[in-house]
């Protein structure tokens, strides 16, 4: 019985593992792959089965003939997407903060109102945001900069931040921020020296949600730049043309996961530490 | 040189937490506030504190107005129910938190820490965080933060509620060894248990739904609780009450139990009243009132011993340990000697002049 | 229900070293079918792992599991016919107090008229039969405790109930009428029950015996008067009762002991059955501790430390020689002025030896 139950347990994992990691492994053998090496059916053995080439990847860092120079966007949507994400993380902890300590009032709108009001410019779809947002970076003068698309990212990323932090801050135990007050503290010493630096798992997880959507966008990148900023999203679609090339479409998605793979495992650990666990108890 | 709090009233959402309280609290003293939960213990601190403001009402120091100070600017300090310490923080760099707010000298701040942590025993733990603590041990380092400021005002919060009763009752002692030390502080401990205001021998308040019902000595309120809802709260477990009426001659109690008249009672005049007596005042004896047993509850070294007679339901403290089964004859002696009366509206009437 | 037998049984939850870490030492012990116990110890002392050994959630390291002589080390919780009932009450909460009793015969599928007729049983027993109807979520907390343990009392195939920290959450106003409840039910029905708890006051007031555990070992199996009045460890003394047993370290004399110095009358004490080298002791609880005025030839002079008076008793704290005891005594006992003896209740002295009860007097 309980034999047949691990290894009918194994057998899931293992099935699922495979299920999750095989889009990733045929990205890999597809890079190194030519037009001739995809046309011959499945094929995942290198050497043996196809003749791997370096074909996929030069075209990344080539300019003409199907190349992209893939540098440039990688590094404009690093900069924005991690500019945006601080900026973010930073404005919305603040904001979460007080909507979880103290009381606003204004008419009828009360601290669920404005959180849900936070949280309500992500149910928009983003084609509606589309419009207004053009318009207003064109009146600002600032379509197809790095800048505009770093506040329109902030507007799309901060109501992840607060909403993220609002659940955060209130699973810390009041009475903390009140010993702070009573030790000496003004409400922000208490916030910087106290609840800040016991709110490390869920900044991560604040900050990885905001890298992700921010990274992975590709809408706003597409409508809001043009020719002088262009990011990775943008830049590998436009690498397809008549024939669709694998090669360099895979290689492009390994580079441009790359980053985000990286970042989940460094804090990871913080994602499972429980820094709490001697405050709330 | 004293704290003056004066008809402190607070609401939140229609919920009245604190009804029109006013106390004097002064220097060097050690008050228990004991009342049941939602009482107003903690409504009571946290306005003390100024964490909360209260609707109605004022609290001055030493004469001047704390209305507009601060939680931050003001000397007091807080101890509460749940282990609160900076988890991100060494048990050291916790104690020297408030002192380096207050940007006290380093060789200062050393040398308070190292003082305040010998006297809560936690010297071998200053360098560990205080997740890696025992309870007991938390609440020390929480108890050694609140102290090391010296603040006019210490405040706990019912500190001992969330550990073990043997862990408790050993903090309950050294408790009171560093509060007699604290000379220049007005210190108030609140909990719902009266036997700790008793065993702490301090001037006690007594409050219930909001309001203040009684303020005096541990000693004084058990033996002469100005009302039976008093009594009830001061004594564990509560006291027992039973409606009856006095005659000239006898007094009587439930249906069928008749007592001759207390000598203590003076001159009460006849009438209904209700009737108290403290558990630990009735015991099972041959000669006393025939009842049936409802439970014996049994905590270590006590039996609290819960009986019927008719409608009249009785709880007997009995020290050590004793075999009842469920719906076992017992009889139960109750001396007219320790009766408490209360008018029918709760006033007390007449107490025993022993003390109980 | 079923007679339970744990044979050799130990667990250590990492036997990595040469010798096993034991969380639960060897040891072996049956509870008798129809017996109501209590598994009390502080936080750490195993007493968690022994029920979950029980349980079936864990696979003790050595030893067997017998219900009614049948092995069931080997079976999983599910295939062990164990109901339990948890610190937070288990509903559910879309069904009828009804259906929530009868939801374990359902999963059973037992025929409708069976299920009303042994879910009628049960409601009366625990006075629910006028919520049947009801919704189970609007049920005070105590009442939806006594629904988890009624889905236990329905199956007529269960071997014991366990029951870990029931009342833990339990508001205190409710806990009298459900301590009240649990000790009828068990006096009327015979169960096999078990309660795993940190308070003693659950402990003694709900068991006919406690089994009192102690960093991994059973130290003493008794009634509550047992464990007050002879504790066979010097935990028990310790752990049992407040203020704790007053324990003063000793040497075997002439027809007593001597505690640094002071001569206690111990009738009896001998070397026998002590272990030369052992660590002895002389424990008396506070309660057993009698002032008195009048010298006598085992009165012990004595002098008045502290007294706190706590309601209707009070606690002194005496110094005799080198030595500091607690006596308990009602209040409105006298205490002497000048002089003052203590005497030690006959009967009641103990004498312990590496903290297990060698002698009584």
């Amino acid at each position: 019985m309980s034999a047949l139950y691990r290894i009918l347990k194994y057998a899931a994992i293992l099935l699922w593992s495979a299920f999750v990691i095989a889009p990733f492994l045929w990205a890999l053998t597809t890079s190194f792959k030519t037009a001739n090496g995809i046309t011959g059916g499945p094929t995942y053995i290198p050497w043996l089965q196809y003749q791997p080439s370096l074909e996929g990847w030069r075209l990344l860092f080539r300019s003409g003939g199907g190349g992209i120079q893939i540098g440039g966007p990688y590094l404009d949507s690093l900069i924005v997407t991690i500019s945006a994400s601080l900026i973010s993380l930073v404005l919305g902890t603040l904001a979460a903060y007080g909507l979880s300590r103290f009381t606003f009032r204004a008419g009828f709108v009360r601290n669920a109102d404005i959180t849900f009001f936070f949280i309500s410019q992500r149910i928009m779809p983003p084609v509606v945001l589309a419009i207004p947002f053009f318009l207003m970076l064109q009146f600002l003068g600032l379509l197809d900069t790095k800048f505009g698309l770093i506040i329109v990212y902030i507007a799309l990323l901060m109501p992840i931040a607060v909403w993220v932090m609002v659940d955060f801050f209130n699973t810390v135990p009041r009475e903390l921020d009140e010993s702070a007050m009573l030790d000496g503290c003004s409400p922000f010493e208490t916030f910087w020296r106290v609840i800040l630096p016991n709110s490390k798992p869920g900044l991560v997880v604040a900050g990885l949600f905001c890298l992700i959507f921010g990274w992975n966008d590709f809408f706003f990148a597409f409508t809001l730049t043009f020719t002088q900023t262009q990011l990775l999203p943008v830049a590998i679609v436009a690498l397809n043309s008549s024939v669709t090339p694998w090669w360099s479409l895979s290689a492009a998605a390994l580079v441009s996961v790359a980053p985000l793979v990286a970042v989940a495992f460094v804090l990871e650990s913080y994602l499972s530490r429980g820094n709490l666990a001697g405050a709330i108890r | 040189m004293s704290l003056v709090a004066t008809e402190l009233t607070r609401r939140v959402d229609g919920v009245v937490h604190l009804d029109s309280v006013s106390c004097v609290l002064e220097r060097g003293r050690f008050y228990v506030v004991v009342g049941p939960t939602l009482s107003g213990k903690t409504s009571l601190l946290h306005a003390l504190a100024g964490l909360d403001a209260p609707d109605i009402g004022t609290i001055t120091f030493d004469g001047a107005d704390l209305a507009a100070v601060p939680v931050w600017s003001r000397s007091v300090s807080m101890v509460y129910q749940q282990f609160i310490n900076y988890p991100h923080l060494t048990v050291y760099d916790n104690i020297a938190f408030p002192l380096r707010r207050r940007r006290l000298a380093h060789a200062e701040i050393e040398s308070r820490v190292r003082a305040i942590a010998e006297t809560v025993s936690l010297t071998p733990f200053l360098e560990r965080l205080p997740g890696a603590l025992s309870g007991g041990q938390q609440q020390r380092v929480a108890l050694a933060r609140s102290l090391v400021k010296g603040s006019d005002l210490l405040l706990l919060d019912e500190p001992l509620i969330n550990l073990d009763y043997k862990l408790r009752e050993q903090l309950r002692e050294e408790f009171l060894n560093i509060f007699s030390a604290q000379s220049r502080s007005i210190l108030v401990y609140t909990t719902a248990e009266p036997n700790e205001a008793l065993l702490f021998g301090a001037e006690v308040l007594v409050m219930h739904e909001g309001r203040l019902l009684q303020v005096g000595s541990a000693q004084s309120v058990y033996a002469r609780p100005a009302t039976a809802t008093v009594a009830r709260i001061f004594s564990d477990p509560p006291m027992n009450l039973v409606p009856g009426s006095l005659d000239d001659a006898a007094l009587r109690l439930g249906d069928d139990v008749r007592l001759p008249r207390p000598r203590h009672f003076g001159p009460l005049p006849p009438g209904p009243y209700v009737f108290g007596i403290h558990p630990g005042d009735i015991a099972p004896n041959p000669s006393g009132i025939a009842a049936e047993v409802e439970l014996a509850e049994i905590s270590g070294s006590e039996t609290f011993l819960h009986v019927h007679h008719a409608e009249m339901r009785l709880v007997a403290h009995l020290s050590g340990v004793y075999a009842y089964a469920l719906g076992e004859n017992v009889q139960i002696a109750l001396d007219g000697a320790k009766l408490f009366a209360f008018t029918p509206d709760g006033e007390l009437a007449a107490a025993p002049t022993s003390g109980g | 229900m079923a007679r339970i037998d744990l044979d050799q049984l130990a667990h250590s939850y990492d036997r990595s070293g040469t010798r096993p870490a034991y969380a639960v030492y060897p040891f072996t012990h049956a509870w008798e079918d129809g017996e109501t116990y209590a598994l009390l110890g502080p936080s750490g002392c195993g007493k968690t792992t022994l029920l979950n050994i029980m349980s079936g959630i864990v696979h003790p390291s050595e030893g067997r599991v017998r219900f009614d002589g049948v092995d069931v080390t080997e079976l999983p919780t599910a295939r062990r016919n164990i109901a339990q009932v948890f610190q937070f009450p288990v509903i559910y909460r879309t069904m009828s107090v009804f259906e929530n009793l009868a939801f374990p015969l359902r999963c059973r599928q037992l025929p409708q008229r069976e299920i009303e007729q042994r879910v009628g049983e049960v409601a009366e027993l625990l006075n629910l039969s006028g919520q049947l109807q009801r919704s189970a979520l609007r049920l005070s907390s105590d009442a939806k405790q006594l629904i988890s343990l009624g889905r236990g009392l329905v199956r007529n195939d269960v071997a014991a109930i366990l029951l870990d920290e029931p009342l833990t959450v339990i508001d205190p106003q409710l806990k009298f009428e459900l301590r009240r409840k649990l000790k009828e039910v068990n006096r009327r029905y015979r169960l096999t029950l078990i309660y795993v708890t940190h308070d003693q006051t659950e402990a003694m007031t709900l068991a006919n015996k406690v089994v009192v555990m102690n960093q991994g070992r059973i130290v003493q199996i008794g009634t509550p008067q047992e464990l007050f009045e002879r504790p066979e460890d010097a935990f028990v003394g310790y752990f049992i009762g407040s203020p704790a047993m007053n324990m003063l370290e000793c040497r075997l004399a002439e027809g007593g002991v001597d505690a640094s110095g002071l001569h206690i009358a111990f009738p009896g004490a001998d070397k026998r059955g002590i272990k030369v080298g052992a660590k002895l002791a002389f424990g008396v609880r506070p309660e057993y501790v009698a002032i008195t005025d009048a010298p006598a030839a085992d009165a012990i002079p004595a002098v008045l430390v502290d007294l706190k008076s706590v309601g209707a008793f009070r606690i002194a704290t005496l110094g005799i020689g080198a030595h500091r005891v607690k006596a308990k005594m009602r209040a409105d006992q006298p205490i002497p002025v000048d002089r003052m003896f203590v005497r030690f209740t006959d009967g009641r002295r103990l004498l312990y030896a590496d903290d297990r009860l060698v002698a009584v007097a």
